[in-house]
């Protein structure tokens, strides 16, 4: 009973995480229809730029979080700008778009940080709190109520926000949204600058627990994706329940298939997408070609 | 529409890996280089590490070791009046990258190959190396590096074998350890650690009181370790890359396992002394052939010139490299820069006192066959251990 509880907490520690990757990926693809494939690697930026402002700055670890979100956030909003003449004309050469500025942001930081990586120590110490023999890690607590105010101020901001709605409006119906006088630029311009900013949240939040590098993106980014899936791709709750069912399916394999954690997560993935293909909330609020 | 979407995504994917897969071939006919005894111009060896990935820093010290003895060589006249012309190859520590710079490396017309650092990466190499009959001196320290009874591949360093005897025996024998938890990963370095220790640990009549197994690209430990922690060991021996070894490390401090960390080469670097923080780190007892810089007279110049070269501090890794190099470039000079076979002969000829001990190569291709105990101090370095 204990060793599933503590596989319960361990999994919800990174499941907080992969919600916010999740939550991402879901986000621009509800307010836009693309699945941003540059994801993965603008949150490795992130992790980076907290990384370096923590350690080689100085500063405390949540000031170093909040330039790493908004830096990122104009990263979003530039890979927008360059994507924009292709809204409308080919969506498909607009993933391909995203797969590059993938590609580039690797480069990019391969050239500033090196390929070694950092190790980032954690800003929060001091002993686990220990409730009937379970240990929790105090550091993974705070992200888990960070992840948890994320998600619950994102759900405001797209269900109850006039702005938040128009968006979705955008997805929905791109020409009578036009029509009706929303700027759909500049909406999908929020879109894509939030959901940078919650990749660097995510990577800036994970690079105390595992560890930065310039590939850290991309295993990050397929966890994250595979939630977003699993939960139902562009909706909200999803991600949440997606990210936190994966980080949980991922540490129980780990415990009990002895070394074969991926491939029994993701044999379980497959299954439960086989049997559901639109994922748990299964809902396609994107329609467009 | 979202699977439309991912489809067309995956089949972009699948046709630039096949792009890259078709680059990294070499065309037929087109492997004229390896076996070419071309007598004049420059000498081409191939070094291949990870210099991008996890593994990069592995890599990246591998790769500078072997640059700093042939460029030592070269100031010093070359061979025979020719110059050493070195290519580093980058594999990403991923064995299908690094099978196909196996192919591309030949096609380049290198007759030799200093890498890689990754036992997985060198074993996926091997078989190509020997069909193209050139020969590899690979930091890779996996036994099953020495079962292929590969005439072109060889050891610069101890295999697994060695550390993991070396640490079994200090850590029973001298310390009365009896209590040890295994913690490994399921790559082809976890692997051979994880045989070789538990052998290790068998001779000396000791069952491990927790084995458990982890993939490379795991993060969380969570579920491991606490399983460990029901145990309550007095050990933990680890036996997974530096980076991984690091976070163990730090979740299992988290999680209250207190027990002595006990590994191999990677628990003894930099790298895993930041990643696990030093607190943590300290008191690891780590199995390496290579005590630090300050040990004799050889290892007080390396790191002298390594400082002066990198202005990094030289370590394990670039020494095993620089040795490996050093090796290969009294092999060429014995043989008057022999190719392929007479090649390979004139290194498992070779005998050398280097850095990480005194080689002289078995069957197998292993040249050194012991190592030392080390422990990490509260500054974060490694220092002999004191009994």
């Amino acid at each position: 009973m204990q060793f599933v509880l503590q596989t319960l907490v361990g999994g919800i520690g990174l499941g907080a995480i992969y919600v916010l990757v999740a939550l991402g990926f879901s986000l621009v693809y509800r307010t836009m229809g693309l699945v941003n494939f540059a994801h993965g690697d603008i949150l490795m930026v992130g992790a980076y730029l907290a990384a370096t402002f923590f350690i080689s700055a100085k500063m405390p670890f949540w000031v170093a979080m909040i330039i790493a979100i908004v830096a990122t956030a104009v990263i979003g909003l530039v890979i927008e700008r360059i994507l924009r003449p292709l809204e409308n004309k080919d969506f498909d050469l607009m993933l391909i778009g995203t797969i590059g500025f993938g590609i580039m942001l690797e480069g990019i930081a391969i050239l500033i940080w090196g390929t070694t990586g950092e190790a980032v120590p954690t800003p929060i110490g001091g002993a686990p709190f220990e409730l009937f023999g379970i240990f929790i890690k105090r550091y993974e607590l705070v992200v888990v109520v960070v992840a948890a105010l994320a998600s619950l101020v994102l759900w405001l901001f797209l269900d109850r926000t006039k702005q938040g709605i128009a968006m979705q409006a955008v997805a929905i119906n791109h020409e009578e949204a036009t029509a009706l006088g929303i700027n759909v630029g500049r909406s999908n311009a929020i879109a894509f600058a939030i959901g940078s900013g919650l990749a660097a949240l995510a990577g800036g939040l994970a690079g105390p627990i595992l560890y930065v590098s310039p590939t850290f993106g991309s295993s990050l980014g397929i966890m994250g994706f595979s939630a977003a899936i699993l939960g139902g791709f562009g909706n909200i709750k999803g991600a949440i329940v997606g990210g936190l069912l994966f980080g949980i399916l991922y540490a129980f394999a780990s415990g009990l298939s002895q070394g074969y954690a991926d491939l029994v997560a993701f044999v379980v993935f497959a299954l439960i997408v086989i049997v559901r293909p639109t994922g748990i909330f299964g809902e396609s609020t994107v329609n467009r070609a | 529409m979202v699977q439309r979407r991912i489809r067309t995504a995956a089949l972009f994917a699948g046709a630039a890996a096949l792009g890259m897969l078709l680059a990294g071939c070499s065309a037929p006919g087109a492997n004229k280089g390896a076996n070419a005894t071309d007598s004049s111009g420059p000498i081409k060896i191939a070094i291949v590490d990870a210099q991008s990935g996890q593994l990069s820093s592995l890599g990246d010290w591998e790769a500078k070791g072997a640059k700093m003895a042939f460029d030592e060589q070269n100031a010093a006249g070359g061979i025979d009046g020719r110059k050493i012309v070195y290519t580093v190859y980058d594999d990403q520590g991923d064995p299908t990258t690094s099978t196909n710079l196996a192919n591309k490396l030949a096609s380049d017309g290198n007759i030799a190959m200093i890498g890689t650092a990754e036992s997985a990466d060198s074993l996926a190499m091997a078989p190509i190396m020997a069909q193209n009959k050139i020969p590899m001196i690979t930091s890779g320290q996996s036994p099953k590096l020495g079962e292929l009874h590969n005439s072109f591949v060889f050891l610069n360093s101890p295999s697994s074998t060695a550390y993991d005897e070396t640490l079994a025996k200090y850590l029973v024998n001298d310390k009365g350890y009896t209590s040890i938890a295994m913690i490994s990963n399921n790559g082809a370095y976890g692997a051979g650690e994880r045989d070789a220790f538990k052998a290790s640990l068998k001779d000396l009549s000791v069952s491990p009181a927790a084995d458990q197994v982890v993939t490379p690209d795991q993060k969380d430990f969570s579920s491991a370790l606490t399983q460990i922690r029901g145990k309550n060991p007095k050990v933990l021996f680890i036996g997974a890359e530096e980076v991984e070894t690091g976070l163990i490390v730090k979740q299992a401090r988290q999680l209250g396992i207190d027990a002595v960390i006990a590994g191999g080469a990677p628990a003894g670097t930099p790298v895993y002394v930041k990643t696990a923080g030093i607190d943590n780190a300290e008191g690891t007892i780590v199995s390496t052939p290579y005590l630090g810089n300050d040990t004799n007279d050889q290892t007080k110049k390396f790191a002298a010139d390594y400082k002066a070269k990198y202005n990094e501090t030289g370590e394990l890794h670039g020494a095993k490299a620089y040795d490996g190099a050093k090796i290969l470039i009294q092999a060429l000079q014995n043989s008057k820069v022999a190719t392929g076979q007479a090649l390979s002969d004139a290194i498992r000829a070779v005998k050398y006192d280097g850095l990480v001990g005194h080689f002289d190569f078995d069957e197998n291709g292993i040249g050194v066959h012991e190592t030392q105990i080390g422990e990490i101090d509260q500054d974060g370095n490694l220092v002999a251990a004191n009994g």
